[in-house]
């Protein structure tokens, strides 16, 4: 899949669990697990505003678009 | 108003009758593959019993291609019968028992559309068969019927759709 979440390394900066994060946004960790490693087909804004919010980041800290695997950069 | 699922559903009542009409479907099958089976054996064993003594048996029994042909007819049909009720009790099964919008109903649902098509193609070639053995056999075909298998085959990939749709609700965070 192009897009890859990055949701491990955030929760690992923010020193916070899966279980934590699950109880603070309300989404099950089945589907938390689901959206971190990677099998998730959609997320919602809802869920996204929500994870967001609860970690302090913006949607590009947790979501990668990768082409072939490179991840792709625009300059500044 | 009827429940979809659950006991007493338009499901389950459906399954119990199918499993009835599978039973009986299956009885029929096996005689009719006995018959098969038996149909050029009986002139031979008529004749032997003929021949012992005391028997009052014609031995002169004449069995004709035709007979064989309307064996065939039912044996393909009670066959097709039989492989359809079996896919649509695997189909209500999902229903009853889980979600029906999965991968292997689009499947099941294909399969029952190529057995349906196989049995009313094998019509055309009975129907030749018993012009050639002179069989008194009615194989016409029927457009309504495939239409009913088109509607098969549409439901088929409606299925595949929305199990496809279902499998992205599943996966969506």
């Amino acid at each position: 899949m192009s897009i890859s979440v990055k949701l491990d390394r955030v929760l690992l900066d923010r020193g916070m669990s899966l279980t934590e994060l699950s109880e603070r946004v309300g989404v099950t960790i089945a589907n938390l697990s689901i959206l971190k490693t990677g099998k998730a087909k959609a997320i919602r804004f809802s869920t996204l505003e929500a994870i967001c919010k609860e970690l302090g980041c913006q949607p590009g800290d947790i979501l990668f678009f990768e082409d072939d695997g490179k991840p792709i950069r625009h300059e500044e | 108003m009827i429940r979809a699922i659950g006991k007493g559903s338009l499901a389950s009542i459906l399954a119990v009758g199918l499993h009835v009409v599978r039973v009986i479907v299956w009885i029929a099958f096996a005689g009719v593959s006995a018959a098969i089976v038996a149909i050029p054996l009986i002139p031979p064993v008529a004749e032997w019993i003929s021949h012992i003594d005391g028997a009052s048996i014609d031995g002169d029994i004449n069995i004709d291609a035709g007979d064989f042909v309307e064996v065939l007819r039912y044996f393909i049909s009670f066959g097709v019968a039989l492989y359809v009720i079996e896919r649509l009790l695997e189909l209500l099964n999902t229903l009853r028992f889980g979600s029906p919008f999965v991968k292997e109903n689009a499947v099941r649902f294909r399969k029952v559309g190529v057995a349906l098509l196989f049995g009313e193609l094998s019509k055309i070639v009975i129907g030749v068969l018993a012009m050639i053995f002179d069989a008194d056999v009615e194989a016409g075909l029927d457009l309504m019927i495939f239409i009913a298998i088109a509607a098969v085959f549409v439901l088929s990939e409606v299925f595949r759709e929305g199990a496809a749709m279902k499998e992205e609700q599943d996966l969506t965070v």
